[in-house]
């Protein structure tokens, strides 16, 4: 449906080595981002949404692996490249948001340090150059008084004005996409409007394409052009953000969406919560994993395990997938 | 019983301590039953001069009745090490229980009494740990020495070996005890235990005694191996025990001195022992640990 | 930070001071210094001389004033079996000590943080593991019998390198070395090994678990994920992290490291501090032990507090606001 896409990811699999034994972690997803575009993806933790952001730089930790798949950036095939050659994508093609700001940052080197270094790693310039550059990207992510955050060790910063550095770190070299992931769900809610506000203003900005993921569905209506909604492995839906709001096909979205206001405050959605707990991948059921918690399961729900198919203007993965409904 | 049972299980799984503790098993025996069928081979009638030198049965001029060859004096090599051997495994031994007798009393001490009394005992376990085995040692023979003179005994010198290696032990029992009398002590039923007019004391010990016992075994095994090695080193440097009733680290003292003239057999035989042994010793100390410590457990 | 600082070094004195007074309580308590120093057939004069340069016609809180003073003066008293100065007889060895130890240092440093750092960052390959049982060797051989191996490989059977003393010496000032003649070189060779072997093994062990344990932390996947070389990311971001633990759990095991040197010295004849602590203990020279003693302890309590108070260069987060 899109004619160039920026990112394409298909039939992309990953496992996790248990004892000998491959557990599917993700399985068979395919999706596209296009230039500009912010998707959001989102699902339950364990869905095997973070996975699916890792795998696409090759930033899987073993015991898990990619077993299949294909991912595309303007055409070059990420899958297939050297390690040397990934290190010239990862930072400067893709950038890469991580969660926990407290965690993601080395505590021994300087916020300036971190910065001038992934910059001159990527980017041809004069020390005094990189210099002014890392100026203008604290300054950039909201910070005051720049010059003496570049001296600073993470420590002495905020958690909020952490999450800031770690953004400026993945934006720095420029790429064309960035993946960020659950890159607010660490900070305080407070901090979480700020965090948003400014992705949003640094995307209107530079132009670069987001996957974003995370569980928050607050947040994807906020930020998303597109949805993609994962569980138990599997990509179950996919839409714009307006149409999956109004009318989810797969009834997991449906009482995912259920569950959180509608996005206008118009949409009078039913409050529906969804009885019962999403499977491990070590536990998953014949058929359609959701079938044991879905009101619609009917008996080929059990046994078969539903495409995704082109429903109106998204896809869904259901055989008994909710009518389309048109705005009231 | 339900303890012993368990470990014995998990060797199966660890075929190194399995190793371990058959060579231990089998240097024991060495050790404790060829001096029962043989003369003390360093008394007069245990040397024979005719012999002296000579080297293992594979080398020329080796003779069968010194498969492994003689030393200077004419010992068999295989006699003068079981007689080493033994003296080193009863001095490591009797060197770590001095140390669990003095560190678990001190340990109940500072524990119990608490207050003054165990910041000064803390303390000075503080102070002690910059000194290690070795140099204590060291420090207590050369005290020994001023006391009673270098010519003593060999039986006085073994004791205060003994001693002067097991003072150093004291600080890791004492800790270990000391922690598990604090978290006892003010329970409620050590309390209600007092009301039936049983002592304190008395109650806390039995309550501990189970608690401690893993992580003492512990401790007791990875201090044996450095009781060995320290004695050994002793020996070797000439404050330890005397050749008269000789260690395995006597022993090498007397054999480096022909290292240089290339009879390296009289020294390379007791080092084989004592590293045996000691590999041994640490092999098994690392299982009980990693066994009686879960959370240590399947990390590298 | 200042309070701080001030409150080790409290500390580190009042320990000292206890480790002086125990030194000086053997002193006092051991032996018969008059008996020991005196002629048989001196005089009372040349014996009243010697009561008031050894102090002992004073109360004994006094005496351990005066040998503390004397101390940080340089007086550290009289040796039994030498009747020398000991603080003489401390100078005269001191060199030998200070360039095994620093050679040492410098073997572990070349050779042990580096294979510590591949064992850490490539814990599988064949390399790595070979390290690994070497290094257990380290750990497991008493240190006598690492240098008598050495010993009878690199100086008997190859005949490469002297087993004993320092080769020849030069004379700078009061410091004779023997670093800076080829014979000095090879002498030191094997006792700067047999001396290091406990130190590398330490050095390598620990890097390498420090080394996987960042490894996996999530600021070394960020730099991945931002594209750092492999090489930075270890060498620059890792390497911090994991030298820190590394050098502190080393200090503390200083002691060890002194008591092997004496052993070292011991094995290979060298002319240092250890073989002079050593006949000191054969010949129960107390003062000399004594005064060997506090010395261990102002050695290891100085350099702890040393790698202590230097934590905040490595590691920003040990640096207190309003430094």
């Amino acid at each position: 449906m899109m004619e160039q896409p920026l990112l394409s990811v298909r039939h992309l699999s990953i496992g996790l080595s248990r004892q000998g034994t491959q557990l599917p972690v993700l399985n068979d997803v395919s999706f596209d981002v296009a230039p500009g575009e912010v998707l959001g993806v989102v699902g339950e933790s364990g869905a095997g949404k973070s996975v699916a952001g890792a795998a696409i730089i090759d930033l899987l930790v073993p015991p898990l692996r990619r077993t299949a798949g294909e991912i595309a950036l303007r055409g070059d095939r990420l899958d297939l490249m050297s390690p040397r050659q990934m290190h010239r994508v990862r930072g400067k093609r893709v950038g890469f948001i991580f969660q926990d700001p407290m965690t993601s940052l080395n505590p021994v080197l300087s916020i300036g340090k971190q910065l001038k270094d992934t910059m001159r790693t990527h980017l041809r310039l004069g020390s005094s150059e990189l210099h002014g550059r890392a100026l203008d990207w604290v300054t950039r992510v909201g910070l005051p008084n720049p010059e003496r955050i570049l001296k600073a060790a993470p420590h002495e910063l905020s958690g909020g004005q952490r999450q800031r550095i770690v953004i400026a770190l993945a934006l720095c070299a420029e790429p064309e996409i960035v993946i960020a992931d659950e890159p607010t769900t660490a900070l305080d809610v407070s901090v979480q409007a700020q965090m948003l506000d400014l992705m949003r203003l640094l995307h209107k900005e530079t132009g670069t394409a987001m996957v974003l993921i995370t569980h928050d569905l607050g947040v994807v209506a906020k930020m998303a052009d597109r949805v993609a909604v994962f569980y138990a492995g599997r990509l179950i839906e996919i839409a714009s953000t307006r149409a999956l709001f109004q009318s989810p096909r797969h009834p997991y979205t449906a009482g995912l969406i259920g569950a959180t206001p509608a996005p206008d405050g118009q949409g009078g959605m039913q409050v529906v919560a969804i009885p019962g707990a999403m499977p491990g991948v070590d536990a998953l059921p014949p058929g359609c994993a959701f079938h044991p918690r879905c009101p619609r399961a009917q008996a080929d729900c059990r046994t078969v395990v539903p495409p995704l198919v082109v429903l109106g203007t998204g896809e869904a993965a259901c055989l008994h997938p909710l009518p389309e409904r048109t705005a009231a | 019983m339900i303890v012993a049972r368990s470990l014995f299980s998990t060797f199966r799984s660890a075929p190194g301590a399995t190793l371990a503790t058959l060579a231990i098993a089998a240097l024991f025996a060495y050790a404790f039953l060829v001096p029962l069928f043989t003369a003390d081979p360093f008394q007069l009638a245990g040397m024979s001069i005719m012999d002296s030198f000579t080297p293992p049965l594979w080398m020329d001029g080796g003779n069968p009745a010194f498969p492994l060859g003689a030393d200077d004096q004419g010992r068999n090599i295989i006699t003068a090490m079981a007689y080493g051997l033994r003296t080193s495994i009863v001095v490591g031994v009797s060197a770590v229980l001095i140390g669990l007798v003095l560190g678990g009393a001190l340990g109940l001490l500072a524990g119990f009494v608490g207050g003054r009394t165990d910041a000064v005992i803390m303390r000075i376990a503080d102070v002690q740990l910059a000194y290690p085995a070795l140099l204590l040692a060291m420090v207590i023979d050369g005290i020994a020495t001023a006391v009673v003179g270098r010519e003593r005994s060999a039986t006085l010198a073994i004791a205060i070996v003994i001693f002067a290696i097991g003072i150093a032990f004291w600080v890791q029992f004492a800790r270990t005890i000391r922690s598990s009398v604090l978290v006892e002590r003010d329970q409620d039923y050590v309390a209600a235990a007092q009301i039936t007019g049983r002592s304190k004391l008395a109650i806390v010990m039995w309550h501990i005694l189970p608690n401690v016992m893993a992580p003492v075994l512990v401790i007791a095994t990875i201090n044996l191996g450095i009781a060995i090695i320290t004695e050994a080193t002793l020996s070797f440097l000439g404050i330890g025990i005397p050749l008269t009733h000789p260690s395995l680290g006597a022993l090498i003292r007397n054999g480096n001195a022909f290292l240089q003239s290339g009879e390296w057999w009289i020294s390379a035989w007791p080092c084989l022992v004592l590293v045996v042994l000691v590999i041994a010793v640490n092999v098994l100390g690392d299982h009980l640990r990693d066994h009686f410590n879960p959370k240590l457990r399947g990390r590298s | 930070m200042i309070l701080h600082f001030v409150e080790r070094v409290l500390q580190t004195i009042l320990v000292l001071l206890v480790i002086s007074f125990v030194a000086f309580m053997l002193i006092s308590t051991l032996g018969d210094p008059l008996g020991v120093l005196l002629p048989p057939d001196a005089t009372i004069a040349e014996r009243n001389a010697l009561i008031a340069r050894l102090n002992l016609d004073q109360p004994l809180l006094q005496r351990f004033w005066s040998f503390v003073m004397g101390i940080l003066q340089g007086d550290f008293g009289l040796s039994y079996r030498t009747q020398q100065d000991v603080g003489a007889m401390i100078a005269e060895r001191l060199p030998a000590t200070v360039e095994l130890a620093f050679v040492s240092l410098l073997i572990t440093i070349v050779l042990a943080i580096p294979a510590g750092i591949l064992c850490g960052v490539k814990p599988k390959t064949l390399v790595s593991r070979a390290i690994m049982l070497v290094s257990i060797a380290g750990i497991t051989l008493p240190n006598f019998v690492i240098g008598i191996l050495l010993i009878a490989v690199f100086s008997v059977h190859l005949g490469w390198f002297p087993s004993f003393g320092r080769g020849t010496v030069v004379e700078l000032g009061n410091w004779t070395t023997g670093l800076l003649t080829v014979s000095g070189w090879q002498a030191i060779i094997l006792p700067a090994f047999t001396l290091a072997s406990f130190q590398m093994t330490f050095v390598i062990r620990m890097l390498r678990t420090q080394l996987m344990e960042v490894g996996h932390s999530e600021h070394i996947r960020f730099a991945r994920a931002r594209g750092l070389s492999e090489t930075r990311v270890w060498f620059v971001y890792a390497i911090r992290n994991a030298l820190l633990p590394t050098v502190t759990m080393l200090g503390l095991q200083l002691g060890n490291i002194i008591a092997f040197s004496v052993v070292t010295e011991s094995v290979f004849a060298w002319p240092g501090l250890g073989s002079l602590f050593l006949q000191s203990v054969q010949s129960a020279d107390i003062p000399v032990i004594a005064i060997y003693l506090i010395f261990v302890g102002a050695v290891y309590m100085l350099i702890n507090l040393a790698v202590e108070l230097s934590y905040p260069l490595i590691d920003p987060r040990l640096k207190r606001r309003s430094a």
